[in-house]
């Protein structure tokens, strides 16, 4: 626990964290210091001068709050009129230059300088005199489109590149007002976490090619969701709408902290998985080769698995914990074989020493944690024997190739569970599909081994069932997530204290 | 009413050499020096009352005295030389007629705050200065007073030449330590003080040329000696830059107190072709202009400079004449600090732009009484609110134009 200390904020006496920025010391008390340069990721850089506050009787009176540590006894003023013309006057040099092209700014919505205007500004322009002008729409690379109009040269962008990825392809070129951020000619943004400018500006300056005027951000639902690009777990905001008459669609994954996992960010690959919870996705559901109702899909493969003389059951190592254990339990149950090879997940060398793994598997470790093989040996030897393989959305095509799969397959039928169409799903007798991580809730351990939890974000139109409610349709004893865990905690003395509604937002790190 | 203790060889032949300079008694005083304490010539510094001669006016002395004791990092010090405020032109007297001078401050400097590493930071554009003192520098490694033993004595120092790439920020100090580490020049927020967190994240103090140049006088005759001359509060003598319309512009040096206007009488020959005088800035453009009124109360000294709510600033004296047109004239101005602005604070990025165009329109005859006093209220909303006081630079004295020649403005406007 941090020493605490008490300060007064505009005469209100506050305790709050002992050497922290006032910034972020008072905002953990609800006061809301207006900055546009300072992100706790990227410490304090006192340019934009939105933060500075009175400290009555300190000296100098005046400071800039993200370089000033909360000491106790300070009497910070925030309300007091000369601070408020400061906060005014700075908000008015700020927007002197800027365009006000709030109408057809991705930004509007979510922008600092919008929302500062309201609170803190509020007056008319006083710009008779032509405004500056700057490069518009300049393509970085990596999908990041500036405009220099819009920059309010806080330099965020630039402290990004420089600390978090080390890369440095942009810098504040010229001075004065014609400081602008820029790259070098030739070199444009070369790393795997660009897109992350477009979350740190504060403005409308950094827009992603792929987002950019597909939607106004106030339609946007913002649920709170887990990355399964990879093994990281990174935490997300998953922005999705419903337009009048169509279907949910996600329109971006933005990163979400999380000190444990990811801190700040996440990778541009990670964000744009979103993606494939919108595009070929399996609609149709499919029995004896050739398209049926969703029923008689899981009626056939109830049907297939009774008949079975050897079944093996593949589960993905994406799977929630509960999908996995649910297909274990049922597996037992039906007398299949449980298995979990997935090699194909795995690239070699992909990662990085920040947040990319090399396993794209999100729940690898849940694999470990219930003691289901996941070996090529186990899967082939089974293989050998079996007449039924059933994939529960096991992108199983990413471990061989045609051949190879063809020749692993031999004449077993394929059954497969699956939420995105590929390959195997084509060649499937009987395909049915499932939700996406986005479409139900559950849990899962990343490659550090931290328990996360994470909660339905889209509900479909027609919404596609979760891997347990499928088992539980084609006999499996577990109806939902409650019974699973119940089952859970008895099987796997790990998760034996673990209360699934009180994992911390922070995730869980699993001892043993 | 000159007094030469500074420039003292500046009228000697090739007083720049180092053969010429030592035979009229450059570095007869490290023996002396090497023989105190440095603490002691601390002391002696801080006893002579020397201000430092960038602008600020801070004691010399007192500025060594907060490097942190017991460190175990590098010392380091940096001259600040330039020089770069419009009107001032003194430093670059000393770089090119008394180089040894300088040099021969920095060892007495350095013996004092214990550095061994001296960056000299000289403006982009004295090319001609650089190498003058360059070929001092490289007179003064080959005659033993720079490099592994200073005189014969037990004391390492280097001293290197760092040129800027014209800017005029990079004089505020802190810029002038990021220019010199290779980064693009803006100031540091403060704290920490370059005395505790300066150069390369090691103590460092900053002075100007003219503040180094005049130890070596100080430790060879004395501190009464230099307190002889000049004020009790400000004692001694400064380099004068006298330009503008005047009849005999050029550099003087003067003990601190003399009456303004006497000076600008009796050294300078009065306003040029006797006309009237319209005021005086009275140190470098940042300063706040005088009316003739104002300037004849007025002496050369820090206090009598701060009763009249201006600054004795770096000495650079510019007389105006009856002619000057004094919205043009705060054009100008803005024009220089617009573009010297490092663009890093938003007050003054922004703006500094904002106020040039507006001064702009009213000098083409657009221009409202609102421009005027949006003017006006500019000056009070950039000022202080950054990180250096480069806007407070060009805020200051326009505010006292708008003030004190309002009727020039509104006859642009009417």
């Amino acid at each position: 626990m941090a020493e605490m200390v008490k300060l007064f904020v505009n005469g209100q006496e506050v305790e709050v964290e002992s050497g922290k920025n006032l910034i972020d010391a008072v905002s953990a008390v609800g006061i809301e210091i207006p900055h546009l340069c300072y992100h706790p990721a990227l410490g304090a850089d006192g340019n934009c001068r939105m933060c500075l506050v009175g400290i009555e009787d300190g000296r100098p009176p005046l400071v800039p709050a993200c370089k000033t540590p909360a000491a106790e006894g300070m009497k910070v003023q925030l309300d007091a009129e000369h601070i408020k013309k400061i906060q005014r006057d700075v908000m008015e040099l700020e927007l002197i230059n800027h365009p006000t092209d709030c109408p057809i700014c991705d930004q509007a919505g979510e922008c600092s300088l919008q929302d500062y205007y309201m609170k803190y500004d509020g007056q008319e322009s006083r710009m008779t005199v032509p405004q500056v002008k700057k490069g518009k729409k300049l393509d970085f690379g990596c999908g990041v489109v500036h405009d220099q109009e819009r920059c309010v040269v806080c330099g965020r962008c630039v402290r990004f590149t420089r600390e978090i990825t080390k890369t440095g392809e942009l810098g504040i070129v010229n001075r004065t007002d014609a400081a602008r951020v820029n790259i070098f000619p030739g070199q444009p943004l070369n790393n795997r976490y660009a897109l992350n400018v477009v979350d740190l500006c504060p403005v409308g300056a950094m827009t992603s090619t792929d987002f950019r005027f597909k939607q106004r951000v106030w339609f946007l639902s913002k649920e709170k969701g887990i990355c399964h690009g990879c093994s990281k777990g990174c935490n997300i905001f998953i922005d999705h709408n419903r337009e009048k008459y169509k279907d949910e669609v996600i329109y971006r994954f933005r990163p979400r902290l999380n000190e444990e996992v990811n801190g700040y960010f996440i990778c541009d690959e990670g964000r744009m998985t979103y993606k494939w919870e919108n595009d070929q996705r399996l609609i149709t559901p499919r029995a004896n080769g050739s398209e049926a109702i969703k029923s008689a899909a899981v009626d056939s493969l109830r049907n297939a698995i009774s008949q079975a003389s050897k079944a093996v059951f593949l589960v993905s190592p994406s799977s929630s914990l509960e999908q996995q254990f649910a297909v274990k339990a049922f597996a037992e149950q039906a007398g299949a074989t449980v298995l979990g090879f997935s090699d194909g997940y795995i690239k070699a060398g992909d990662g990085d020493d920040y947040l990319i793994q090399d396993d794209k598997a999100a729940n690898r470790a849940g694999l470990a944690l219930l003691g289901i093989d996941a070996t090529r040996e186990a899967f082939e030897a089974a293989m050998a024997e079996a007449d039924l393989l059933v994939s529960f959305d096991n992108a199983l095509g990413c471990s061989y190739d045609q051949d190879g799969l063809a020749k692993v397959l031999g004449s077993c039928t394929l059954a497969v569970i699956a939420t995105n169409s590929d390959s195997l799903s084509e060649q499937a007798t009987i395909a049915i599909p499932t939700a996406s991580y986005s479409e139900y809730s559950g849990s899962i351990i990343n490659c550090d081994n931290i328990l996360q939890a994470f909660a339905r974000a889209v509900v479909k139109n027609d919404p596609p069932e979760d891997i347990v409610e499928i088992v539980n349709r084609l006999g499996g004893e577990l109806e939902n997530n409650q019974q699973v865990w119940a089952a859970l905690k008895k099987a796997v003395p790990t998760l034996a204290e673990v209360e699934p509604e009180q994992i911390p937002e922070q995730g869980l790190a699993l001892t043993s | 009413m000159e007094v030469k203790l500074l420039s003292a060889r500046f009228d000697i032949e090739d007083g720049h050499k180092i053969e010429v300079a030592k035979k009229n008694g450059a570095y007869a005083t490290l023996d002396k020096l090497f023989a105190m304490e440095p603490g002691e010539v601390i002391e002696e510094v801080k006893a002579s009352g020397l201000r430092g001669r960038g602008g600020a006016g801070f004691p010399t002395g007192l500025k060594w005295s907060f490097l942190p004791k017991g460190l175990d990092k590098p010392v380091y010090l940096a001259v600040n030389s330039d020089e770069s405020e419009p009107a001032t032109f003194k430093d670059r007297y000393i770089l090119v007629k008394d180089p040894h001078m300088l040099i021969e401050g920095i060892i007495i400097c350095c013996y004092a705050i214990n550095s061994h590493d001296t960056y000299i930071y000289i403006r982009g554009e004295y090319v001609s200065q650089a190498k003058a003192l360059q070929a001092a520098i490289d007179e003064a490694y080959a005659a033993g007073y720079l490099g592994e033993k200073v005189a014969g004595h037990d004391f390492r120092l280097d001293v290197t030449v760092h040129r800027g790439a014209g800017a005029y920020v990079c004089g505020e100090e802190t810029a002038l330590l990021e220019s010199i580490e290779g980064k693009k020049g803006q100031p540091r927020s403060k704290p920490p003080f370059p005395a505790v967190e300066g150069l390369y994240g090691c103590p460092t103090i900053i002075n100007n040329v003219q503040s180094i140049g005049s130890l070596p006088f100080i430790l060879t005759n004395g501190a009464d000696a230099y307190k002889a001359h000049g004020t009790e509060k400000s004692p001694g003598t400064h380099l004068f830059g006298i330009s503008g319309l005047v009849e005999k512009p050029g550099m003087y040096e003067l003990p601190l107190g003399l009456p303004l206007m006497e000076v600008i009488e009796k050294v300078a020959g009065g306003v040029k072709g006797g006309k009237k005088l319209k005021g005086v800035i009275p140190g470098g453009s940042s300063t706040p202009v005088l009316l003739p009124e104002e300037a004849a109360t007025t002496t050369l000294d820090y206090e009598s400079m701060a009763e009249h709510k201006t600054m004795f600033g770096s000495g650079g004296i510019v007389v105006l004449d009856e002619d000057v047109d004094i919205v043009k004239l705060v054009k100008n101005l803005i024009d220089f600090y617009h573009h010297e602005s490092c663009g890093q604070c938003t007050p003054c990025r922004e703006g500094l732009g904002w106020m040039l165009k507006i001064v702009k329109k009213i000098i083409n005859g657009d221009g409202t009484m609102d421009d005027v006093n949006l003017l006006r209220e500019l000056c009070d909303n950039i000022e202080m609110k950054t990180v250096c006081v480069l806007s407070a630079a060009c805020t200051m004295p326009v505010r006292s134009y708008l003030d004190k020649f309002r009727h020039e403005f509104e006859a642009y406007v009417q």
